[in-house]
């Protein structure tokens, strides 16, 4: 089964049920910060979704707008989108779904809602992603879920059991031993499983194509970069210059954490939040194309290079190198007119941007400065993302807020993920000294 | 190479004032702009700058003044101009995001704070007057004073900071050892330890090679034949060239409980005391033995004596943490070469982006903590003072990448055991130190907080040029 697929929708809002869509999706986000999950959990197949308004002219993040409103969905699930779907408008969930697009045009009537027309519906509003990170590729939530038991498992062994004198050898022997005492519990370890390895053969085989290509990218650069960049009006804002009010918006989303006590509400009816920010956080921005066919076709080569250099090469838990992104996506639409880029990410915003800048900022640079208004960039690839203030400025000018965000796993980090399937791997193992050495450092 | 306008920036950013024993940080209250204006630009003269002083010329005071976003205001800094300071500095440290970001929650929140809290009176302005010993700190303090009141300035509150024997803070550990060195300031130090002067100073390229968000003049006013023009925005003022931000942070230190956790986690089976282990675990937490030795130097015992050595890596000498733990403050505080999974190169020009400059001061009974002598006479403390260009990329990065947040390195539930570990943390919230061990890691639970945030508050910390300026408002 493929596990670990995005879903991207995008639908119409009826302009007059917009401020019931919102009041709706604002309650069911306070009951996910007290920690009543249950209705994502049911299907054990969703990592991450959210639910986000773009296009509404009275919020502050599409002032003057005159486009109409939309309603963007957007989950991480494993399975096939046939399978997805059918959970969300199954017999559990169709009432929440029914809630929320019966706020949008052309949802099916009342007498005429069924499993059938409700994911029929839902499925002409499907966008399908230009590019796709997973950082954890290949496991589905419940391996996710288990290899994390396993963890604490080994963990609470190390830290309780007397190990003086033994070797690693030896206590890898006892501790497999004591797995197989709790029963049930572990079964699933004789599944073997292997973690995804960089494909050397179709690396190689890219680099060629890419040195075949050479020649007429180096053209197209010096096309971009002449013709185009040159004249293009740039980025020139710093975070002192943003609008405090988004930002407002945006950092009171950072600071909830889910199961959140919410009974503590002072006088003037705010929150009481006496919590750290979440250990994980989401992304959600949007930009709007540079025009022309130039632009157009650089961005879509930038994700065919993305979309066929993540299998092959960050399979291992990096997106080039920045070690904190569970799921990414790139999402061209609107005619071709916008992209929408939506991540699930470790740690405060200020890490993540900066990760960004100090791992990857040429990629980030080929693929954005195709968007309007981007930092400054040169010959394709260079300034851009590495002209550090003016980049964190527009990161956070072009982010969006997001109505909804729910991880099946809040407190676990990609590397703990992937150290945690690691551990799984190694742990099955028949391993002599020095190996079992190695497994010990995970855990 | 950018040569840093030494005598335009104030002293304490990059000089650590060394020899003076003590300190008062006058936070100050302006009741008449006007007046206060004319008495602050007759102090100017006497405020200490960044030059090189020999060391048998070394003054027996010094005198350093820093801004908050209230007494910019009332001196007359227009809130369009207070708008293109950094946002951290323009909204505080007690906003609802930054409080958790650092940290700053149950008996460390701002509710609770005795200055600079969400229940005191804004801060305005901070007056650092520092001497080489008590009395010749105060006796320079009353002098000026005299000139307070009639000048419209309230003392709100006088923070009285001194530095211990061998310069060590109040759980034990010499402290302010590591520092970096910025580049242009005519001090010399390793190169791996060198940052570029705009990661602290205003006006100049950081380690990006960009220039810091610098605070400008957009709407005219005052004297502005002062002021430089800022180099990252054409045709406006440059407010903050020469200047810096300064983060002061009261800080309690509860060294009874911190030494209690040590000696309780490392009592012999029949439950006595073992002082060798206890110094040792706790050291494991800093980084650092008592006398200032490093862990990845000096894995086994403290060497003794007062060590100033600051010149050591990780990435060769101690990859697996086996001598200095992952989780420790100093490796969190500062990865050095050794930054996540990253080559040591490449960690090294990352750690260098998120550095800051450390003057910590001490307050309270002069005690030197151990797992014997933990009682102190009152509450005690340290002024955690820092300085950075980028608040939120060097002091709150720290305070929440680094150290709140758990998971660095491969580590699951690990908060910095010094600084980051939660009072009241959720049901089932695990938070542990882990040991890095041959064969089996080890793991320290149930963590406590041994500090407490008592107050605090993001200053400018102008140019002497801007100070006149302001004068000129």
């Amino acid at each position: 089964m493929s596990q670990q697929n995005p879903l991207t929708l995008i639908t119409p809002i009826i302009p007059e049920k917009i401020g019931q869509l919102y009041k709706l999706l604002s309650d069911m986000k306070y009951k996910l910060e007290k920690g009543q999950h249950e209705l994502f959990e049911k299907s054990n197949n969703i990592h991450y979704l959210r639910w986000l308004i773009i296009d509404d002219k009275n919020s502050v993040f599409f002032e003057g707008t005159t486009l109409p409103p939309k309603l963007v969905f957007s989950s991480n699930f494993d399975g096939s989108i046939e399978h997805h779907l059918k959970d969300l408008c199954g017999d559990m969930e169709h009432l929440l779904i029914d809630e929320i697009y019966s706020c949008c045009i052309d949802y099916p009537k009342e007498g005429n809602r069924n499993l059938k027309t409700r994911t029929d519906y839902l499925k002409q509003w499907m966008i399908k992603a230009s590019a796709f990170y997973r950082g954890s590729p290949g496991r589905s939530l419940m391996q996710i879920r288990q290899e994390q038991d396993l963890r604490m498992f080994l963990r609470q062994q190390l830290d309780t059991k007397n190990w003086d004198g033994l070797t690693a050898n030896q206590i890898h022997k006892q501790l497999k031993k004591e797995v197989k005492q709790t029963g049930p519990r572990f079964e699933w370890l004789k599944d073997t499983y292997k973690m995804p390895k960089m494909n050397w053969f179709k690396f190689v085989l890219l680099v060629l194509v890419l040195l075949l290509l050479l020649p007429v990218i180096i053209i197209w650069i010096l096309i971009v970069e002449f013709g185009y960049e040159r004249k293009d009006e740039y980025f020139t804002k710093t975070r002192s210059q943003l609008d405090p009010r988004k930002i407002k918006v945006l950092e009171e989303y950072e600071d909830l954490t889910s199961g959140e006590d919410l009974n503590q509400i002072n006088s003037n009816g705010n929150i009481v939040k006496d919590k750290q920010i979440n250990y994980q956080n989401q992304f959600s921005q949007l930009v709007e194309m540079k025009p022309g066919k130039v632009r157009l076709i650089t961005f879509k080569a930038m994700m065919l290079f993305a979309k066929t250099l993540i299998p092959i090469k960050f399979v291992d838990g990096e997106l080039m190198g920045i070690p904190t992104i569970h799921f990414a996506r790139w999402v061209l639409f609107d005619d071709n007119k916008r992209v929408l880029f939506f991540s699930n990410f470790d740690g405060s915003w200020q890490q993540y941007l900066g990760d960004f800048i100090d791992q990857s900022g040429w990629g980030l640079t080929g693929i954005f400065s195709n968007t309007k208004v981007f930092p400054k960039t040169r010959f394709l690839l260079t300034g851009g993302a590495y002209d550090e203030e003016h980049f964190l400025a527009w990161s956070r000018s072009t982010e969006l807020s997001t109505q909804i965000w729910y991880s099946a796993y809040p407190s676990l980090s990609i590397k703990n993920v992937n150290n945690n399937s690691q551990i799984r791997v190694m742990f099955s193992k028949y391993l002599n000294n020095k190996k079992a050495q190695k497994l010990f450092e995970l855990i | 190479m950018d040569t840093i306008e030494l005598e335009d920036v104030q002293g304490y950013i990059i000089r650590a004032y060394g020899n003076m024993q003590f300190s008062r940080f006058s936070l100050l209250k302006v009741n008449d702009p006007v007046a206060a204006k004319t008495w602050i630009n007759s102090i100017s003269n006497q405020l200490t700058n960044a030059s090189i002083v020999p060391k048998d010329q070394l003054p027996d005071t010094c005198l350093n003044i820093a801004f908050a976003p209230a007494g910019l205001n009332t001196l007359g800094l227009s809130q369009t101009n207070i708008n293109t300071f950094s946002p951290p500095f323009k909204e505080g440290m007690t906003t609802e995001h930054r409080r958790s970001l650092l940290g700053d929650i149950d008996s460390s929140s701002p509710e609770k704070w005795i200055w600079g809290g969400l229940n005191n009176e804004p801060v305005h302005l901070v007056l650092l007057t520092f001497g080489k010993d008590e009395n010749t700190c105060l006796e320079y303090y009353n002098t000026l004073k005299t000139g307070f009141e009639s000048h419209g300035l309230e003392v709100q509150k006088n923070l009285d900071g001194l530095s211990l024997k061998d310069n060590k803070e109040h759980f034990g550990f010499r402290d302010g050892i590591a520092q970096p060195n910025i580049k242009g300031s005519g001090r010399i130090g390793p190169e791996h330890n060198t940052v570029n002067p705009g990661e602290f100073i205003l006006g100049y390229k950081n380690n990006y090679k960009v220039y810091p968000d610098s605070p400008t003049i957009l709407e005219p006013q005052g004297n502005l034949n002062l002021l430089a023009p800022n180099p990252a925005r054409p045709g406006q003022k440059d407010l903050g060239k020469n200047g810096s931000y300064l983060i002061i942070r009261q800080m309690q230190q509860d060294v009874e409980g911190f030494w209690n956790f040590m000696n309780d986690c490392t009592a012999d089976k029949n439950g006595t005391l073992n002082q060798a282990e206890s110094v040792k675990l706790a050291s494991k937490m800093v980084g650092r033995w008592p006398s200032g030795a490093p862990l990845s130097k000096f894995p086994d015992k403290d060497p003794g004596g007062v060590s100033n050595e600051n010149d050591f890596l990780y990435a060769k000498d101690d990859p697996k943490g086996l001598k200095c733990p992952f989780g420790s403050h100093l490796r969190r505080m500062n990865p050095r070469d050794n930054f996540e999974m990253d080559t040591p190169k490449k960690s090294l020009l990352l750690s260098n982006r998120h550095r800051l400059i450390r003057r910590a001061r001490l307050y309270g009974d002069p005690i030197i903590g151990s797992p014997t002598n933990n009682k102190p006479k009152g509450e005690v403390g340290l002024y955690f003072n820092c300085f950075s260009a980028d608040i939120s990329r060097q002091f709150e990065f720290l305070q929440y990448t680094w150290s709140n947040y758990p998971k660095i390195k491969q580590l699951y539930s690990d908060p910095d055991p010094i600084i980051g570990v939660v009072e009241n943390p959720e049901k089932g919230q695990e938070q542990q130190f882990t040991l890095q061990g041959d064969p089996i890691n080890k793991t320290v639970k149930n963590l406590k907080r041994f500090v407490t945030i008592r107050g605090g508050a993001y200053f400018f910390f102008p140019s002497i040029t801007t100070i006149r300026y302001i004068c000129s408002l």
